[in-house]
């Protein structure tokens, strides 16, 4: 015996508009939502599939770089015996920076433009600006937003190469304890390569509400810079050529890395600019990031609708 | 806030960029309800808006919303809504992410923001596409995400520049009435900005209008609209004859078209139309009275300037 079916039905209750009374976060809470609009953004998140193409293709291609060196070094601790990548001198964490810098370098001149131009393209930067936030929250949401993602393109590649290296070691809890002063080092380098390419990225995408021309530039800027000044610098010689080379853009943070590392990187060996002090090459890395990101908080401080 | 206290209170205020004079020596205060401020273009009204936002500083006097001096205040947005005029909505998210994340970017938190984009969206008329994204909307629907954004952190005042720029004339209709509703059903107080008078007479409560950067006029619609009260009449036949026996009555009598315009104080004008009618044994077609639209306030042939009382 079967029941009939009782009809399944149920009264929609238009109880009209609600006032709102509940807590309201004011500015921190605005930050925030600048900040995880712009992580998102940047990463493609949320979006369709041609958005997150770019940005993972990049982070796909640094991290493979990382495992690809980890199984070479682990194929020579298995093959040729423990020790065998540290005298076969094989390209480790002080190395990578150094070798994945113009891909970063693409990276941030693709993916940085999407944060800045397109809101003020498309006039959303007027909504913004009439809510409880300044030109310098906005800024600085977005520009954390951007550094966020680049240091997750260049830690997440260390990791996976200390992860790589620890397991093709014969022992991975001893090739931990020996080289643990690598994850502050690569913390640390990562860091400032994030901070620089970061401020470098944002401030040019700042100039223009046209991504594709702050990427052009961009990559104009960094893969130009390198064998101009890099030729330049060494046909002219002494103090001179020293200083033309610290224009070499791409190699203002690979400095910083190799201090960090106290090891020369193979692109910085034969650059001239590693003849000046450690500490004025310090001090031209600060430069390079603190006057654009004074220029780029400047833009965007007296912003108004 | 309590009924009948100023919202926003601008007291002699001044602005300059350079040489050119955007607001001069502008004093008002709107209360709640529909307040429209009107002006040509360049007569200064977004120079108000942005100073009351807090976006530029007055070069002379004070502006004061809730309670608070506009130009030193960043948190006072937090209870204003803006619909800018110009184009500002991303193409590539759909209206309830935008309208979520608008409402978190005002402080509400992530759970409360997405509950608000939801009713937001239901209250504007876009519930059913609230999820397509904006760049594939008609210009009706951005309109209504505009004046959702606007609405989505439930201020306590609203501006809205040139709500119906764009729209066909059913997509008008249909965001006057939306304007009506937020003040009528939401509770929200709106300040309009508009250089169509017929949109502030239908909509407003109260008008305000700037002109070359000064304050020309200011009151209720019902007050400009009750004091040019006329008759419009229409006979069959003998329309001189009444002409002559109205003026003979003292009343002031115009020909408009195929019928007569009487300037009418009060109601007693009626009885003299009545007498005027008998005498002249013109039959009565058409007797209405008819107020004159905010239009014909403000442009009245060959005056250069607006009509009306000076701003009190």
């Amino acid at each position: 015996m079967t029941t009939p079916a009782t009809p399944r039905g149920g009264t929609v209750f238009d109880i009209g508009y609600q006032r709102y009374t509940g807590p309201r976060e004011g500015r921190r809470r605005g930050r925030l939502a600048v900040f995880k609009d712009g992580v998102r953004t940047a990463l493609g998140l949320g979006r369709g599939g041609r958005a997150k193409v770019l940005p993972w293709f990049f982070i796909v291609v640094l991290s493979a770089i990382a495992l690809i060196m980890a199984l070479i070094a682990g194929a020579a601790e298995r093959f040729a015996g423990p020790g065998a990548s540290e005298r076969l001198n094989l390209p480790s964490h002080a190395d990578f920076y150094a070798i994945a810098s113009m891909i970063v370098f693409v990276f941030a001149a693709v993916v940085a433009p999407e944060l800045l131009c397109r809101d003020r393209r498309e006039g959303v930067i007027n909504l913004y600006l009439v809510r409880p936030l300044t030109g310098s929250d906005y800024i600085v949401a977005r520009w954390g937003a951007f550094l966020t993602v680049m240091l997750a393109a260049t830690w997440l590649p260390q990791i996976i190469l200390l992860i790589g290296l620890a397991m093709g070691d014969a022992s991975p809890v001893g090739y931990l304890r020996d080289n643990w002063l690598d994850i502050p080092r690569f913390l640390a380098a990562g860091l400032a390569m994030a901070a620089y390419i970061t401020t470098l990225a944002m401030l040019t995408a700042s100039f223009t509400t046209r991504r594709a021309y702050a990427s052009v530039f961009l990559v104009g800027l960094f893969v130009i810079s390198t064998p101009f000044t890099l030729g330049l610098a060494q046909e002219i010689g002494g103090a001179a050529g020293r200083w033309l080379s610290m224009f070499n853009l791409t190699n203002i943070p690979v400095h910083v890395n190799d201090l960090i590392f106290g090891q020369v990187s193979e692109i910085t060996e034969d650059a001239p600019a590693r003849e000046l002090p450690a500490a004025v090459r310090v001090a031209w890395y600060f430069a390079w990031t603190i006057i654009p990101g004074g220029v780029l908080w400047v833009r965007f401080r007296r912003l108004t609708p | 806030m309590t009924p009948g206290e100023s919202l926003l209170t601008a007291e002699h205020l001044g602005k300059r960029y350079g040489d050119v004079v955007a607001l001069n020596d502008v004093s008002f205060g709107i209360t709640e309800g529909i307040t429209g401020i009107l002006g040509e273009n360049g007569a200064g009204k977004s120079t108000a808006i942005k100073i009351f936002l807090g976006l530029l500083q007055p070069t002379s006097g004070s502006a004061t919303i809730l309670g608070q001096n506009a130009s030193q205040s960043v948190g006072v947005r937090a209870r204003l809504g803006y619909m800018p005029e110009h184009d500002c909505l991303p193409s590539h998210v759909s209206a309830a992410e935008f309208l979520t994340h608008m409402a978190e970017v005002t402080g509400l938190p992530p759970s409360t923001a997405r509950t608000r984009a939801a009713d937001t969206l239901r209250h504007t008329g876009l519930f059913e596409e609230r999820y397509r994204a904006i760049g594939g909307y008609s210009t009706g629907m951005k309109q209504r995400v505009k004046l959702g954004q606007a609405l989505v952190h439930d201020p306590a005042m609203v501006f809205l520049d040139e709500p119906t720029a764009g729209l066909d004339p059913i997509g008008r209709e249909e965001m006057l009435a939306l304007v009506r509703k937020t003040y009528r059903e939401f509770g929200i107080s709106v300040l309009l900005s508009s250089h169509l008078m017929a949109d502030v007479e239908r909509t407003c409560d109260r008008i305000i209008v700037l002109q070359a950067g000064r304050l020309v006029q200011s009151g209720t619609v019902g007050h400009f609209t009750k004091e040019t009260e006329t008759v419009f009449i229409e006979v069959d036949d003998n329309r001189a004859g009444l002409v002559a026996a109205l003026e003979r009555r003292g009343v002031a009598v115009t020909v408009d078209g195929s019928g007569l315009t009487i300037e009418g104080p009060d109601e007693s004008v009626y009885d003299l139309v009545r007498d005027a009618l008998v005498e002249a044994q013109a039959p009565l077609r058409r007797m209405a009275p008819r107020r004159r639209a905010l239009t014909e306030l403000f442009h009245r042939p060959g005056d250069d300037a607006p009509a009306g009382g000076a701003a009190p």
